[in-house]
């Protein structure tokens, strides 16, 4: 009786796949909305009014001004939060339906939507109306194989922010080597300040620890070309840098149970004064100057520094950073002339009110001379100018596949899960797999 | 002796209760705080300053269309599926067909698909039938996806009633149609009541479906709401709670009241039967 | 109107919508496991290839295990919720207000829960460990931080959770035993608790049975507190068979792979529903 059903259940299931498979493949034709003259550019964005009300104004703004300066042409949205936003995206495009105009991250996240020819290229953009105005460095990390296919609206690079106030209690400075930094660890352990916040559940966080050992240790390249594949990661260099995150875990730099915080936890820590020094992507900013809701004091309190050198290795200018978000054409749109002209209109609008209103910095270039900007800013622009080296984020660097196999290492180094040459072991695999 | 385990059997209830309470006080708390002191204060602390602002964001962010989307989606879906469901329930243990117990299975399978599996093919569906954006797609997935669920629960019952009662039914010359809708359905009003708080619980807080398949503002529920306050580098965990208040109200209210269906039981409905 | 379209009119109306929005996607998703495909580019064809990493996959199987271990968990937990349905459908004073009380937690969403109980949990300011360490132990574990604890800190607000959905169906259930036979049995002197256990545990045990089968599939494919508290980490140490699949699909783009092993977990989900309800079934009893 059982083995009846069971055989009908499996035929009913086969027949079903036949019928399915047998109609699918056809291709829905792109209806869009154009109707008479009016064309409608579908523009999806992960600013929600809610969070990030500043950004989401500036959209709106100069939606409404392109749209004044274009008649017939409107600007449809849609707002997601980040998650709900790659997610989203991740259907469309299994559809074929990708908005016209929509955010993308750089190389590994973009890179199987150019191979799947789903963005369009926008050299044309950067060779006319966009010529020369982006940072050196930012537009090309979202090129493939010579051609461009997402323009960059910010850049952030990651710091070490630290609290003055606690520094000072304790006679403490902000550090220029290692061996400083590790007796300033060493020192607020010892008086019962947790020295670090870090939110590792987030992975993303605890590889930027990572990644600027890495860069101290073995110098700029040494990360970059073992994920291009032009050298391994199986580097001594790098095995060293696994091995001193576990030493700085074995010296209790980063806050208690690390490993299941929210990078958001993290960030209150710091910021209600449980923990000295933070990891973070110039991007919060604005919470240590002008975010009205963070009390004066505490934003008073906080300065930056760069990583330290390693035993005298390393270059304090060289960064871990990169543009964030950019924005991408679909290749299929229907409205793509009108779209290009919106994208580019969108990063020139953007560039001159997102650092003022949002306090975004821009991948465009900035004339900071003639912007009133807090100190801070000022500060960050101007490691930004000196700096010899920006290694693009690892996990954006990577393809996603990639990326997921080195945030899991990441998590497991930080736990002592793994052993070093075993950590670099994996992400060898992985890279070679590819 | 009696009164000594009376006593812990009341205190150990009560206990319980306070752990099965305290989630809505400290919702409450959370939603009067800001960022800051919801991630390092104690949960129970109150606010240095209660923040009602949070309350005023989320008004002005617009989730009155929101809230009747939800509304109206979760009623229609709860109708649909009860419905569908009680029927289908109906026909496979009150008669006698071949195929009943394939039937049956089949409901059991639905159970079981992860919702990320069915997520990409219902898309390419909904698409390839202009459903996309359409608060349609979204009762008819409700409906679906919940009926397994329903039908289980359902099921239940529907093998305790007793048999006699239809038999009388159709001696007095009921049709089965009518005896369904007249006698049976009364019957069940109490695990009807529980299915439909399931039903109402599971649709108002979904938010998987209604992300992917709607994207004009005008068709959205609550918990887009919510997603509203996550941000890429920020989020405004305070008026999140605030807006998981303002949604929890609703349902709490229409919970209580299907709740009380629930007690009323077969006594009185029997009667009416 | 004859039998046979009777029975189409009612149960027609339930299967289609099953058949059209569940079964075609399920189809569907056992097909793109058939294929090389990370959801942007073209599709190929690889025959079986995803379903035999999958059966080879390490990692697949460490968070079937967990999964399996929150079936077991959340099948024993049954025994208390139903403990509790018998005490409060005793005719107990309050009984009313406390049923209610305990499903309040059912009604919040999965977003909220995940934040209250990653806040209990917080290593530092956490109210567990404040309570811990107000009571002497001097170094309270990190529970979402440590491999070894996270999968049970997860249950527990799992167990909190569902307290109400089941004591809701049981109560339910309860309330549909007629009073007469109760009082019968009062009146031949049976205490409340021989009541209990003698009359109406065996009344309800169809409802029993309905409730392991969806504790079991509910944990198989269990989901979104996971995900939001821990997602899957540390290092894999809380990953399930959906956070697995779901990670594999949406982050890794690795759609063709992740579609295989969502069909898989069916697959499981299936065999182990079989093997619970071939376990309860009584000889009476085979109707389901």
């Amino acid at each position: 009786m059982r083995k009846k059903k069971a055989i009908t259940l499996l035929f009913t299931l086969v027949a079903t796949i036949f019928v399915i498979v047998g109609c699918s493949g056809t291709d829905s034709e792109n209806v869009s909305s154009n109707s008479g003259d009016t064309k409608t550019i579908k523009f999806m964005h992960l600013w929600p009014e809610g969070s990030s009300k500043t950004h989401h104004t500036i959209v709106n703004e100069i939606i409404a001004n392109f749209e004044k300066e274009n008649e017939g042409v409107k600007v449809e949205l849609e707002v997601l939060s980040n998650e709900q936003y790659k997610d989203k995206l991740k259907v469309l495009s299994t559809s074929n339906e990708l908005p016209d105009v929509g955010m993308t991250w750089a190389a590994g996240f973009l890179t199987p939507y150019v191979e799947g020819n789903k963005f369009a290229p926008l050299d044309d953009l950067l060779e006319n109306e966009l010529n020369d105005s982006f940072v050196a460095g930012t537009a090309e990390a979202y090129a493939i194989d010579g051609k461009t296919y997402g323009l960059p609206l910010e850049l952030n690079i990651a710091t070490i922010f630290y609290n003055k106030a606690i520094f000072a209690e304790y006679g403490l400075e902000a550090p220029k080597t290692y061996d400083e930094f590790k007796h300033i660890i060493t020192t607020l352990n010892d008086n019962g300040v947790a020295p670090i916040a870090l939110g590792n559940k987030d992975r993303w966080t605890g590889s930027l620890w990572y990644m600027y050992l890495a860069d101290r240790i073995g110098g700029t390249d040494v990360l970059t070309s073992a994920i291009n594949r032009s050298g391994t990661f199986e580097d001594p260099a790098l095995v060293s840098a696994a091995e001193e995150v576990q030493n700085l875990v074995d010296m209790n730099a980063f806050v208690k149970g690390f490993n299941g915080l929210a990078d958001e936890e993290a960030k209150s820590m710091f910021m209600s004064e449980q923990a000295a020094m933070y990891l973070i992507g110039s991007w919060d900013l604005p919470n240590f100057t002008t975010n009205e809701e963070v009390p004066q004091e505490f934003r008073d309190s906080i300065g930056f520094f760069n990583f330290p050198t390693v035993d005298g290795k390393g270059d304090l200018n060289s960064h871990v950073g990169g543009p964030g978000v950019g924005l991408f054409v679909s290749e299929d749109s229907d409205v793509k002339e009108e779209a290009k002209k919106f994208v580019s209109y969108f990063v020139k609008e953007w560039g001159e009110k997102s650092v003022t209103q949002a306090g975004v910095i821009p991948a465009t270039k900035l004339d900071a001379d003639s912007l009133e900007l807090p100190q801070m800013y000022v500060d960050v622009l101007n490691e930004l100018s000196n700096a010899t080296n920006i290694t693009l984020f690892a996990d954006v660097q990577m393809s996603p596949q990639v990326a997921e196999v080195h945030l899991n290492m990441i998590q497991a180094i930080f736990g002592k899960e793994v052993a070093p040459d075993e950590f670099a072991k994996e992400h060898e695999n992985a890279l070679a797999a590819e | 002796m009696k009164r000594i385990g009376s006593f812990f059997l009341y205190l150990s209830l009560a206990i319980v209760a306070v752990f099965q309470i305290f989630p809505i006080i400290w919702l409450f708390l959370f939603s009067l705080k800001d960022n800051r002191e919801i991630f390092s204060g104690s949960p129970f602390a109150l606010p240095s300053q209660f923040r009602w602002e949070n309350y005023t964001k989320v008004w002005e962010g617009g989730i009155g269309v929101y809230f009747w989307n939800s509304v109206w989606i979760t009623g229609l879906a709860i109708l649909l599926t009860v419905l569908f469901a009680s029927m289908a329930t109906f026909a496979i243990t009150r008669m006698k067909w071949k195929l009943s117990k394939l039937v049956l299975g089949l409901f059991m399978v639905g159970l079981m698909i992860p919702i990320h599996s069915s997520i990409i093919p219902l898309f390419n569906m909904f698409l390839n039938i202009n459903l996309i954006d359409s608060p349609w797609s979204i009762v008819i997935t409700y409906t679906a996806y919940n009926l397994p669920i329903t039908i289980m629960i359902l099921l239940g019952f529907y093998y305790t009633l007793p048999r006699e009662i239809e038999e009388a039914a159709i001696i007095d010359g009921c049709s089965v149609p009518q005896m369904f809708f007249r006698i049976i359905l009364p019957m069940t009003i109490p695990v009807m009541s529980t299915t439909v708080i399931i039903n109402m619980i599971y649709n108002w807080n979904e938010f998987v479906f209604v992300n992917t398949f709607i994207s004009s503002d005008k068709y959205k529920t609550l918990t887009v709401g919510i997603q509203n306050f996550i941000g890429q580098y920020m989020t405004d965990w305070g008026a999140i709670g605030a807006t998981l208040i303002i949604s929890v109200l609703p349902i709490l209210i229409a919970f209580i009241f299907f709740s009380n269906k629930v007690v009323e039981g077969m006594s009185s409905s029997a009667v009416k039967g | 109107m004859s039998n046979k379209w009777l029975i189409a009119l009612f149960v027609l109306p339930a299967l289609l919508l099953t058949a059209i929005l569940i079964f075609i996607p399920l189809a569907l998703s056992g097909y793109y496991g058939l294929m090389d495909w990370d959801g942007i580019g073209a599709m190929k064809f690889i025959g079986l290839e995803n379903y035999m990493n999958a059966l080879q996959d390490g990692k697949f199987w460490d968070s079937a295990w967990h999964s399996f271990l929150l079936a077991i968990f959340s099948t024993l937990s049954l025994l208390l919720y139903l403990v509790i349905a018998l005490i409060l459908s005793s005719k107990i004073k309050g009984a009313d207000l406390l049923r209610k009380i305990y499903l309040i937690p059912m009604l919040l969403s999965s977003v909220a829960i995940a934040q209250l109980w990653i806040k209990i949990y917080n290593p530092t300011n956490g109210m567990l460990n404040q309570i811990l360490m107000a009571i002497g132990v001097e170094h309270p574990p990190a529970w979402l931080a440590d491999t070894a604890l996270v999968l049970y800190a997860i249950f527990v607000p799992i167990l909190w959770q569902y307290a109400g959905f089941y004591i809701l169906i049981y109560y339910a259930a309860l309330k549909n035993i007629p009073e007469s036979i109760i009082e019968a049995a009062r009146i031949d002197g049976a205490s409340p608790v021989q009541i209990a256990l003698k009359i109406k545990l065996p009344l309800i045990m169809s409802v029993v049975k309905v409730t392991i089968v969806l504790a079991v599939v509910g944990s198989l494919k269990y989901f979104d507190l996971i995900y939001v508290m821990t997602g899957g980490g540390p290092n894999g140490a809380s990953e399930v068979m959906a956070s697995y699949m779901y990670k594999l699909a949406f982050s890794s783009n690795n759609f063709g792979y992740g579609s295989a092993i969502g069909f898989v977990l069916l697959i499981i989900t299936l065999v182990v529903t079989f093997i619970v309800r071939k376990l309860t079934a009584t000889k009476e009893e085979i109707q389901y």
